[in-house]
């Protein structure tokens, strides 16, 4: 890295907010400009904050090397703490938090996955159930309801998913309602999201905990296979456990994590295969070897891990559609960067949205093709992350989309309800999704 | 068989220990994330397969076959 690469300093910043509002406005967008025009690096200002944008692979390895103590995730993401809580996540210190990690990760390992995977076929298998022959479906809300059944019936087992899948929903909508610009400011303003934020993840803490209990008061005597099992028997590295009331923020936290990323990769999916008909009929083929074109009531997870062509098919989706558009580190410690020093205080940004369409890894970046040979270096696609800090839910995720798309494409055809290309990325919030209306028809298969 | 990790990239997850136990451990350690450690150091020819099964589900891509 002896060569020297200037950062560009980005056009169009207004006086005191910067480029902030363009930002908001859709981020995704805003990142690819400040791209188009900067190149690899490029400087943005976000309401006086210096940020700088760095695109593909070589910025993403030397990002995703650099240890905490120098790249800080949890200074940028301070305004997650009062939703997830203190003592938690970036509410702890990192050496616990690293430990939390692990839990999570613990929660997600491949030998989990079999159980997880019943779980996940028979909830698609009832949501799939009363369809009919025909219908028309908005996609983003249709994906959100299943997901949020199949995550809480997952994390936090059957007796829960049956009572309290709606009131958790509309909790959850409290707290991520608080993810927001104004947040970014100040997490511990006063205003009516902000309340409605702390009444919600109290709430929160209640409904769990009463689970947390029952369990407990039964002694062990009931086995279970959800994630909160998991945490129940979680201990940090000198041997005590995981305290209950930190429970309910490890739910919060893997909920953030898998909730809309899942769900919107899904809506992504099938806007996808609408709008691409010309690669469905192989799917449909493998899918239906695999399957036996049945329901996909015995999804296993040994058989969903291979299933070629329909994982390269959600791949371009999210190589086209990452969830999340920006991953931000604060500099603690000077960073060194091909020939520049980055000083303490900046942040620096990595956007998947952006560098999945570098031309030079991604020829005709635009175009959705499944068939593009993925590339060599490890760090060029990046929908999850990478690193030491690499989403643990990867695997988890998969299997939710590809249990839904077996279940759905061994039954029914798809066709968007309009024109195709109405449909584009849009962030109303901090996660990208499709744009609204996004309904598409379906019918069964002949 | 030789084989290659990038330490720096592992979470331990412990996908590769699934695979292939008698080639993959993960281990505990304080001040880092859990990561694996190789049992025998030049695993044989007989467990290649094992091996590039964890090569491929690793989600870090922390494995490589050198030879």
């Amino acid at each position: 890295m002896s060569e020297h690469t200037p950062i560009h300093k980005l056009g169009g910043a207004k006086p005191e907010t910067g480029h902030f509002l363009e930002f908001l406005e859709n981020p995704a967008h805003f990142l690819l400009r400040a791209y188009h025009e900067g190149g690899e690096l490029t400087e943005i200002d976000l309401g006086g904050m210096r940020n700088v944008l760095m695109v593909g692979p070589d910025a993403h390895e030397a990002v995703f090397r650099a240890p905490d103590q120098q790249l800080s995730a949890a200074a940028p993401y301070a305004y997650m703490v009062p939703v997830f809580g203190e003592g938690i996540q970036y509410g702890a210190p990192l050496e616990l938090e690293r430990q939390q990690v692990k839990m999570q990760a613990n929660a997600l390992r491949a030998s989990k996955m079999k159980g997880y995977a019943g779980v996940i076929a028979q909830e698609v298998e009832d949501w799939v159930a009363n369809w009919g022959d025909e219908g028309e479906i908005d996609v983003v809300t249709e994906f959100q309801a299943l997901v949020l059944r199949t995550s809480t019936h997952c994390l936090m087992g059957t007796e829960f998913r049956n009572k309290l899948t709606d009131e958790f929903g509309a909790l959850y909508h409290d707290l991520e309602c608080a993810v927001s610009a104004e947040a970014i400011l100040d997490p511990y303003g006063a205003g009516e999201i902000f309340e409605k934020r702390d009444r919600a993840r109290a709430r929160l803490q209640e409904i769990v905990m009463d689970v947390i209990e029952e369990r407990r008061a039964e002694g062990g005597g009931k086995e279970y296979f959800d994630m909160l099992d998991t945490f129940m028997g979680a201990e940090y590295v000198d041997g005590s456990k995981l305290p209950d009331e930190q429970i309910p923020g490890m739910v919060v936290w893997i909920m953030f994590g898998g909730f809309h990323t899942s769900s919107n990769t899904a809506a992504w999916t099938l806007v996808e295969l609408a709008r691409n008909p010309q690669f469905v009929p192989q799917i449909k083929a493998e899918v239906d070897q695999i399957f036996g074109g049945q329901s996909g009531g015995n999804l296993e997870y040994a058989a969903m891990r291979e299933i070629p062509m329909l994982d390269s098919f959600v791949g371009e989706a999210l190589r086209l559609h990452p969830p999340l558009c920006t991953l931000m580190r604060q500099v603690m410690q000077e960073f060194e960067y091909k020939g520049n020093t980055i000083p303490v205080g900046d942040t620096l940004v990595i956007s998947p949205y952006v560098s999945h369409r570098v031309p030079e890894y991604f020829p005709d970046p635009e175009r959705f093709d499944p068939g593009r040979t993925p590339s060599d270096n490890v760090f060029a696609y990046i929908p999850f992350g990478g690193g030491a800090r690499k989403c643990v839910g990867n695997a988890f995720a998969m299997l939710q989309v590809k249990a839904i798309f077996c279940a759905l494409l061994s039954r029914y055809e798809f066709e968007i309800v309009g024109d195709p290309e109405d449909i584009v990325d849009s962030m109303p919030s901090l996660i990208l999704r499709p744009s609204d209306p996004c309904r598409v028809k379906y019918r069964r298969r002949s | 068989m030789r084989l290659k990790i990038d330490l720096k990239l592992c979470q331990g997850h412990g996908v590769c220990e699934d695979e292939a136990p008698e080639v993959f451990r993960v281990v505990e350690k304080v001040g880092a994330y859990d990561h694996v450690e190789l049992v025998v150091e030049e695993p044989g020819e007989e467990l290649r397969p094992k091996v590039e099964l964890a090569v491929r589900y690793c989600p870090n891509r922390v494995l490589s076959i050198e030879s």
